[in-house]
């Protein structure tokens, strides 16, 4: 068969692609990335978005799990200084039950519980960024009130909150609960009331004489009032631990997640340069074969004699 | 002396000879670079032998013309593959332009912007950072910040898409002109070539004509047929007359459904373009193939996403305390009434961030489970509407029935804007153990609404109408019945548009009805939707809806145990088009030999804005895909179609190379080979020279007798 005599064209076809293979490369280099459009690997790039959607919400969770580790924290210190309140509460109540006090005493005793009653209220109504963390879902309102109406002894705490308990989803869908409504800790049923024992403690003061009977009840219930708030603080303490866990679970997964993704997209320098290199070779190498090949000097007509 | 004449005759011709293969090189090498020339080689003949005493001599030789060097088959071959490697470069062009609107996310912040993967995931990670604190204001801001990206992002693509497919439309109508000049140019070249060389090879004119041949290659699908005297027939890869002997057909243009269509002879060819090869092939490929599946797989996410999310937004407690109600949504996103179109109107219409419904139904401000429900749509598959669903019924073919006895079945299917009707399958009994079928969509849609005496059909905002060939109105008028055929509608002009009855499509309708004298139908608008109601009391149909494909018809033939034998398997490929409400061509499968046992009517291919579960069907949702997997899955299939046709180019523009080498180096001018034959034929001329010298001088040497005189 005779040759093409347009082999020139075919090889300038080549030379362009070396060109375009070389733009490719140079891209990748410069940017870093070896995938820069789906075609170049279908599949790796359906499998970026999942692991970017993984590494994403692990992100995400991380985010949330260091905000909702500052409310949680704040409950538990909140009721850290409850049950130090109410171990004073119990001290001053079982010294005002020893029968050596006088009148002025118990009253004064009656006013310093008033006071930690008051501030197991304010404590019991913390807000953390606005939110009243004992409020179950009821976050935008006091929770808690005590009723000053005369005439009503001992005084009544009331709870305006409600039930809900709200809970944050790792990303492996864990839930992990966020709040204990605030009832539950502090107007738990009978004995367990907080509220109630230090306002029946207040009552049994108030009027500087002492029923002892009443009163060492009313101790005796707001010490196990005090051992219920300790076991509802387990929870919270516990949802710290397990948001601890998860949160280092996730931070792992996470740098797995991204080395994986890394490996995956980004462009392997040594490689893609001896590419780059070899693909600069073979342009050169088809420029100087066009050159030669086009030159006019190889033409039969060159050759012959005028 | 008349031998030595016939010497001098005998050179004299070879001097000739060689002159004129000589001007055929040089015309050879003139042409070397000119784009389709073929090379032309010299054709010698003996001349007759001229006989002396029963002795023949030799008579010398002419050169009777040049032969253009072509191999006609070879040329075909590589029209053929250059229509093919033209549309999939064209196709990938395309591609790699719709591509570039889903670049990977390489993870850096940067290469984030505008990628929908990341925004599905940054939306539903706000859920689940609300999760965190459901009352936090900016929290909730961030929800909706990232829906606006997540449906800006979405509906950009969509945009991008569409407008992509119009430029595509355009840039295949400016092929026409193209294509037009060079069927004309064809046409021209096919009479002169009749006429000057019906018997031979036309030598340049032929080349002009196959260069235009091949350009028209690059263009449009095409089939060539040698006819007689030298001409030359083309048709389209599918049959249209584009050339025939001296007359050309010209492609035209126009406008169907918004998008641009080709016609030839008034008859559409556009699918048939589309499939046949060429630059418009590709093109069109590109535009009614490639991106209505992109666009189809963002509608659907889109459908999903916006559905499912406001669904459930709409079935928590925002913030003040309100849950959502059929008149009052809570809704998120824009609600979308059906699939098509779904991601170019994605777009979110909640501007207060308190109106996100994070907490659950009847619990407090502050509670996050519905956040939670919302964060977890992340991992669960979609609402979404399928486009196979599948209706089944039963029908009894007795063997006692009478020879042209009759029985039928209905059932109800959906059109894809949900608009119901009642496909009937009727069966006559034909012989012992044949029964003839035939199924049919009936002309009078199933009412919207069937209120007492009346039949009313509404039509939405945005609906349209194909009056011309569909929507009929038949009512009384003057003792007899009239029939009008709805008004055509204007292009852009929504038929359920808002407005007084007296103006726009209604007052339109309701003069045509007046000036036939219909009585009984009355035509209102009211809330955007058009209602065409008549009293049934009155004669005739009331409103009827022609569908434009006729009944799909056959026979079922049974053994003598009652089994059926033919068929032999599902009847599919049923399709009714021509609604008149603008809704997709119904696609039905007929599954004879349904799982069950019964017959089923499968509907098929046509997304349906009804949900799966008002359609009698099992309930279909993203193919049980998350959000996330269904986009890794659409990114996955759009790099591997652009992928498949980068290598089919790759391929076929190496086969035409292959194919173009041969031709060249059969056709094309070597200019070595023109330079050893111009040295052979200088040669030949030279030695012709001589002996003409030599013949010369014995010439002179017998006119002189062997004297040495004046003649010399």
């Amino acid at each position: 068969m005779r040759v093409d005599p347009s082999y020139v064209t075919n090889l300038v076809g080549s030379l362009d692609q070396a060109q375009a293979n070389e733009q490719q490369l140079t891209a990748e280099l410069s940017s870093g990335v070896s995938i820069t459009s789906l075609s170049q690997n279908p599949v790796a790039s359906g499998e970026n978005v999942l692991l970017l959607n993984q590494i994403q919400q692990d992100d995400s969770f991380t985010q949330s799990s260091n905000l909702v580790t500052g409310q949680l924290q704040v409950a538990d210190s909140t009721l850290g200084s409850v049950v130090s309140q109410l171990t004073q509460a119990i001290s001053l109540a079982t010294s005002a039950n020893n029968g050596t006090m006088n009148s002025s005493d118990v009253k004064s005793i009656g006013n310093q519980i008033s006071g930690i009653l008051d501030e197991v209220e304010s404590l019991a109504n913390t807000s953390y960024q606005g939110v009243y963390i004992f409020a179950g879902g009821q976050t935008s309102a006091t929770p808690f009130a005590t009723s000053t109406a005369t005439g009503t002894s001992p005084a009544v705490t009331t709870y305006s909150g409600d039930e809900d308990v709200n809970y944050l989803e790792t990303p492996n869908g864990q839930k992990i609960q966020l709040n204990v409504p605030g009832d539950q800790i502090f107007l738990g049923s009978g004995s367990k009331s907080v509220f109630g024992a230090l306002n029946s403690l207040v009552a049994d003061y108030s009027s500087g004489t002492v029923n002892t009977t009443q009163a060492v009840s009313d101790t005796q219930a707001l010490s196990t009032a005090l051992g219920y708030v300790s076991q509802q603080r387990v929870t919270i303490d516990n949802s710290i631990t397990q948001l601890t866990a998860a949160s280092d679970a996730v931070t792992s997964d996470q740098t797995q997640l991204t080395s994986a993704q890394t490996n995956l997209m980004q462009a392997d320098v040594a490689q893609v340069s001896t590419q780059l290199s070899l693909s600069e070779t073979q342009q050169t190498a088809l420029e100087d074969v066009i050159s030669q090949l086009d030159s006019t000097s190889n033409s039969l007509f060159s050759k012959l004699q005028p | 002396m008349g031998t030595i004449n016939s010497a001098f005759s005998l050179i004299s011709g070879a001097l000739d000879a060689d002159q004129s293969a000589l001007s055929i090189v040089a015309n050879n090498v003139a042409n070397a670079n000119t784009p389709g020339y073929t090379t032309e080689t010299p054709n010698w003949q003996e001349n007759s032998p001229v006989e002396i005493n029963g002795v023949p001599y030799g008579d010398g030789v002419t050169e009777t013309g040049a032969t253009s060097r072509r191999d006609s088959v070879l040329e075909e071959r590589l029209d053929q593959q250059q229509q093919l490697a033209s549309a999939s470069s064209v196709r990938m062009t395309a591609l790699d332009n719709v591509q570039a609107l889903f670049t990977p996310d390489s993870g850096s912040s940067s290469s984030r912007a505008g990628d929908i993967g990341s925004d599905i995931t940054s939306f539903f990670n706000s859920f689940a950072s609300l999760e965190a604190n459901p009352t936090d204001n900016s929290l909730r801001e961030e929800v909706l910040s990232s829906a606006t990206t997540l449906a800006g992002d979405i509906s950009n693509a969509a945009a991008s898409l569409n407008s992509q497919s119009s430029g595509l439309g355009q840039e295949a109508a400016g092929v026409t002109s193209q294509v037009n000049s060079l069927t004309g140019a064809i046409a021209q070249l096919n009479q002169q070539i009749q006429s000057i060389s019906p018997d031979a090879d036309a030598g340049t004119l032929e080349d002009q004509r196959n260069e235009d041949v091949s350009q028209l290659s690059q263009l449009i699908g095409i089939n060539q047929i040698s006819t007689g005297n030298n001409g030359l027939a083309l048709t389209t890869t599918s049959g249209q007359l584009l050339v025939s002997e001296g007359s050309s057909f010209q492609l035209t243009t126009g406008t169907v459904n918004g998008a641009t269509d080709f016609f030839l002879g008034g008859t559409d060819i556009t699918s048939q373009l589309a499939s046949g090869g060429g630059e418009l092939g590709g093109y069109l490929t590109a535009r009614d193939q490639d991106i209505p599946s992109a666009l189809n797989s963002l509608d659907q996410l889109a459908y999903g996403i916006s559905t499912s999310v406001n669904q459930l937004n709409n079935a928590g407690t925002d913030l003040d305390g309100v849950t959502g109600t059929a008149a009052s949504p809570l809704n998120i996103f824009n609600e979308p009434t059906q699939v098509a179109g779904s991601a170019a109107s994605m777009s979110v219409v909640m501007t207060d961030p308190n109106q996100i419904a994070a907490a659950g139904l009847g619990q407090g401000t502050g509670d996050d489970s519905n956040a939670i429900a919302m964060a977890n749509l992340a991992n669960e598959s979609l609402l979404q509407p399928v486009a196979t669903t599948s209706f089944s019924m039963t029908q009894n073919l007795s063997s006692a029935t009478p020879l042209n006895g009759t029985t039928s079945g209905s059932v109800q299917i959906y059109d894809s804007l949900g608009k119901s009707y009642n496909a009937t399958v009727t069966y006559t009994k034909e012989g012992a153990n044949t029964w003839g079928y035939s199924i049919s969509v009936p002309d009078t849609l199933t009412a919207d609404t069937r209120v007492a005496n009346q039949v009313r059909y509404s039509f939405g905002p945005g609906e349209t109408v194909d009056p011309g060939t569909n929507l009929t109105i038949t009512g009384s008028a003057g003792g007899g019945t009239a029939t009008i055929v709805a008004p055509v509608v204007v292009p852009g002009e929504a038929v359920g548009s808002a407005g007084p009855p007296a103006t726009g499509y209604v007052a339109a309708l309701d003069a045509q009805l007046t000036a036939a004298g219909i009585i009984g139908v009355t035509v209102t608008n009211t809330g955007g939707v058009l209602t065409i109601s008549g009293a049934t009391a009155t004669a005739g149909s009331v409103i009827a809806d022609p569908v434009a494909s006729a009944n799909a018809t056959g026979t079922l033939t049974f053994n003598g145990s009652g089994a059926l034998i033919s068929p032999a398997a599902n009847v599919s490929g049923i399709t009714f088009g021509g609604l008149s409400d603008g809704a997709s061509t119904m696609n039905l499968d007929w599954g004879l030999f349904a799982a069950n046992g019964a017959a089923n009517i499968n509907q098929t291919a046509a997304a349906s804005a009804q949900s799966a579960q008002s359609q009698n069907g099992s309930a279909g949702v993203n193919n049980g895909e998350t959000p996330t997997d269904f986009y890794s899955n659409f990114v996955s299939t759009l790099g591997a179609t652009v992928s498949g046709v980068q290598a089919e180019n790759t391929a076929q523009n190496a086969s035409v190379t292959q194919l173009q080498t041969q031709n060249n180096a059969l056709s094309s001018v070597n200019l070595n080979d023109e330079a050893a034959a111009m040295s052979t034929l200088q040669s030949s001329y030279q030695a012709a020279s001589q002996v003409f010298a030599m013949l010369n001088t014995i010439m002179a040497s017998a006119l002189n007798l062997g004297e040495q005189t004046t003649v010399s």
